[in-house]
């Protein structure tokens, strides 16, 4: 069996790495000591993928909204009932979620790893969808669409999502809508299941007090190579370079405000480290113009036009990149025009390099304490996978980035005719 | 090796002036934390006080009196984590100050960092930025209002509110019905010179736990504790026990009407078991077995087989002796939800408890007790719930006691658990 290993002095940690004949690629990050174990299976397919070609272009198939996330629920059910029993009888914890660009099935258990590891592997593989449950899953999810429809902190950020973005489906909810998931049948989740959950779309990683060749031993044992692997085309529609509306508001039952506003980015189609990068640099300029150390923060702060809950996010996929920001503020529009104004301030004056390299150097050491967490470890590890970025290059890339890219991405990012204003006022 | 364990263990390694300390010694993490709790008894006229007052003291001190003197402090520290708040156990008030830091491995050797962010924390709990006797007016009009907002912005989370106010509702007249973080109405009275007054009295009287988690040495223990052993201490206040009320008449019916598309249900029970008593471990089985997990009554009646709820479950509230229970369901649907959770209770009344859900439970709650070995949070919290609680046991001492209660012990426990208040969030007619 090949192993590869992988040290991270810097951060003391080591990873595994066994790829499968099927194109498989299981990783182990073991973590001495912790009682916790935590495997996942992840596929490279997630709500933005409702478009796409089979047979190298020939048939172009699109499916309902909110069928990833759908499908992610079904699995679970198996031909001799629901998987989750048998989860339950091992005493673990099983779960799953679907985000824009893939699904990710995973359990927590402190004993029996194997027998835990392997029903993963098994029902992860072997799909079993009645047209009953179907049924009986649409009431379900329905239930779950509704609580996020009441959810404000949700609905402003897809709002927001909404205004940036006239066509690509990273506006849609993840679960779709009550109207699309009707649509869903056992037929058309199964086309799904077919096309994205060839071995070689997907990865699995454990992290937990584990051995290493005895996980890869039972990926050998347990993983179907499944003879063809499928030609996936994922089509994204054209998509304008700017905002489709700069402000979009929404009433519901909230106490104030609730704002989320941001920048469409028209920089994305990297992958690799290039991706992580830019993440990096933006996610630093964001902290250096309204992190808490900032004067336009505390500006806000001591006129009341922000609370604690203002914060900031920048996120990178391959169809798509945009930053985040907002929380509760009695005038979200004062908050928008100061933050337009900081940043023409910061134009003309040009960026402060010592509070570059400060925020540098914090962020690394808040990356050092994310390693503290089995669970976080396996979901930033899984978020910037399919990136084809390994997640231990973060710390890398804190310690490599230079200022001068930094400005760069500063010019470009910061665009106001890409800003849009998302609204919840109180009903 | 040992050390490697050592988050089962808990050290007092100093007592004085009302400050426990304690020190989870492990090099199992690559931070370390330091987590100073004030605890109070939650009265209405302090828990609106006690909340403002982190809120104040975060915003600056002595040598760093802005929120961005500190942010700018914490930056240079490797990206230090300072954060504070308040939270209830029972009738208990708990005001927390929280810091996290990388271990001395991942910085300059002369960095020495558990000194420098242990002073920046002293001095944020104990040398706020005074004038005229009062605390920085500017800064208590501005947390007022900051803590305004969040009392009243708890209505933005529906599926928390509904669970809180159910409970409220419940305890109406006793201390537990009071919010964490106090009130809109008390907070109306604070200002900066009775605020700075209840500040002395919070300093000096309120017993203090201090817990430090990581590879510290000696020398880096000896400076925190002589830091706190500066701290200017008087009488120490003895803070009270949560009282375990029982119930007495009828069901309370509460219905709340605001402009939502998701009917929440909500049930309180009264428990009648002290978290102290032996019961307390049936009655952590009890409730895995009807909402505590995928495998529960709760979950796969309400969900699974009659596909009314996304999320479905039970919670101890175990300080109080309560328990709640929550789902989120289409409006028309309450009366059908109500038949099927009664159904469950009665079910576990009456011994109808599978084999499955009965050893389901115990491992699940055996993986949960296992599991928050992994987080300082976690632990710490763990051991300040025992401290409150008056227990010495262990999260192994738990797991054991959990496996000794049998169906039976179950069956018993149903019988002493009586519902309280039934509590409706639902649309506008």
């Amino acid at each position: 069996m090949d192993i590869k290993t992988v040290e991270y002095k810097n951060v003391d940690e080591v990873m595994y790495v066994h790829e499968h004949q099927s194109g498989l690629k299981t990783f182990v990050i073991p973590k001495k000591g912790y009682s916790k174990k935590y495997a996942t299976f992840a596929t490279h397919y997630g709500s933005i993928n409702n478009e796409f070609s089979l047979n190298g272009g020939k048939d172009v198939i699109r499916v309902p909204d909110g069928i990833a996330h759908f499908l992610e629920h079904k699995l679970f059910e198996q031909k001799d009932g629901s998987v989750m029993d048998k989860f339950s009888k091992l005493g673990s914890n099983p779960n799953a979620y679907t985000g824009f660009a893939q699904t990710v099935y995973l359990f927590s258990c402190t004993d029996r790893f194997k027998e835990n590891f392997e029903l993963l592997l098994t029902f992860v593989q072997n799909p079993h969808i009645t047209e009953e449950s179907v049924e009986k899953e649409k009431h379900i999810i329905g239930q779950e669409i509704r609580m996020y429809n009441d959810n404000a902190n949700w609905r402003v950020f897809f709002n927001l999502l909404d205004a940036f973005y006239e066509k690509n489906p990273v506006k849609i909810d993840i679960a779709g809508s009550i109207e699309s998931i009707s649509k869903i049948n056992k037929d058309v989740l199964y086309t799904c299941y077919n096309t994205f959950y060839h071995p070689s779309n997907m990865m699995v990683l454990v992290v937990g007090d584990v051995e290493p060749s005895e996980v890869f031993s039972q990926v050998e044992e347990n993983i179907d190579s499944k003879g063809q692997v499928p030609e996936i085309k994922r089509i994204f529609p054209e998509e304008p370079e700017r905002i489709r509306k700069e402000y979009v508001e929404q009433k519901l039952a909230v106490s104030m405000p609730l704002f989320q506003m941001g920048f469409k980015d028209t920089i994305f189609n990297t992958k690799g480290i290039e991706c992580l990068k830019r993440e990096i640099a933006v996610k630093i300029l964001l902290d250096m113009i309204m992190g808490r150390s900032s004067e336009l923060y505390n500006r806000l702060y001591n006129e009341g036009l922000i609370n604690n809950s203002f914060d900031f996010d920048y996120s990178i996929e391959e169809s798509y990149a945009y930053s985040a920001f907002g929380g509760e503020s009695a005038d979200p529009f004062a908050v928008r025009d100061r933050v337009v104004e900081e940043i023409r301030n910061i134009k003309s004056k040009g960026l402060d390099q010592n509070s570059y390299e400060r925020i540098r150097r914090a962020m690394s050491g808040r990356f050092i304490k994310q390693l503290n967490s089995i669970e976080r470890i396996s979901h930033m590890f899984i978020s910037v996978y399919f990136k084809d970025v390994n997640m231990f290059d973060y710390f890398n890339v804190y310690e490599n980035m230079s200022f001068d890219y930094v400005k760069k991405v500063f010019d470009e990012h910061f665009n106001f005719d890409n800003l849009a204003l998302s609204v919840i006022n109180p009903a | 090796m040992s050390t490697l364990l050592s988050e089962s263990h808990v050290s007092q390694i100093a007592a004085f002036n009302g400050i426990k300390v304690f020190h989870i010694k492990s090099q199992k993490f690559k931070t370390n934390s330091i987590n100073i709790f004030f605890h109070d008894d939650l009265s209405k006229e302090r828990a609106t006080k006690n909340a403002l007052l982190p809120a104040v003291l975060r915003r600056g001190c002595e040598g760093y009196p802005t929120i961005r003197d500190i942010s700018l402090k914490l930056e240079e520290l490797y990206g230090a984590v300072f954060d504070c708040g308040v939270t209830k156990k029972g009738e208990s008030q708990i005001i927390q100050f929280y810091l996290e830091y990388v271990s001395d491995k991942y910085a300059k050797s002369d960095a020495n960092l558990t000194q420098k962010t242990f002073d920046l924390l002293l001095s944020i709990i104990t040398k706020p930025i005074v004038e005229n006797n009062a605390f920085k007016a500017e800064y208590v009009e501005q947390e007022s209002k900051n803590l305004k907002e969040m009392i009243e912005g708890r209505v933005n989370d529906k599926v928390q509110y509904a669970v809180e106010k159910c409970l409220e509702e419940m305890c109406k007249n006793e201390p537990f019905g009071i919010y964490d973080y106090g009130s809109v109405e008390d907070l109306a009275k604070i200002n900066a010179q009775n605020l700075y007054e209840h500040y002395k009295y919070f300093l000096e009287t309120l017993p203090m736990y201090v817990f430090i988690f990581g590879d510290l040495d000696d020398g880096q223990i000896k400076y925190i504790i002589d830091g706190l052993s500066g701290i200017k201490r008087g009488n120490i206040k003895v803070v009270g026990k949560t009282g375990i009320e029982s119930k007495a008449g009828d069901v309370k019916d509460i219905t709340e009407r605001m402009n939502v598309t998701q009917g929440k249900l909500c049930l309180g029970f009264r428990t009648n078991i002290s978290p102290d008593s032996n019961d307390y471990y049936k009655l952590m089985v009890y409730n895995s077995i009807l909402g505590g997990g995928l495998h529960s009554k709760l979950f796969q009646n309400v969900r699974e087989k009659a596909g009314l709820a996304y999320y479905v479950f039970s919670r101890l509230e175990k300080f109080k002796g309560l328990m709640v229970i929550s789902s989120g369901i289409e409006i028309g649907n309450r009366d059908k939800a109500m038949e099927i959770i009664k159904n469950q209770l009665e079910d576990i009344k009456n011994g109808n408890i599978s084999d499955y859900e009965y050893e389901a439970s115990i491992k699940s709650m055996e993986t949960g007790i296992k599991s928050l070995k992994d987080s300082q949070l976690q632990v710490v919290d763990f051991y300040l719930s025992q401290h409150i609680i008056g227990t010495d046991d262990g999260p192994n001492d738990m797991i054991e006691k959990i496996k000794q209660v049998t169906k039976k012990d179950v069956v018993d426990i149903a019988g002493k658990i009586q519902l309280d208040t039934v509590y409706f969030l639902t649309s506008l007619e």
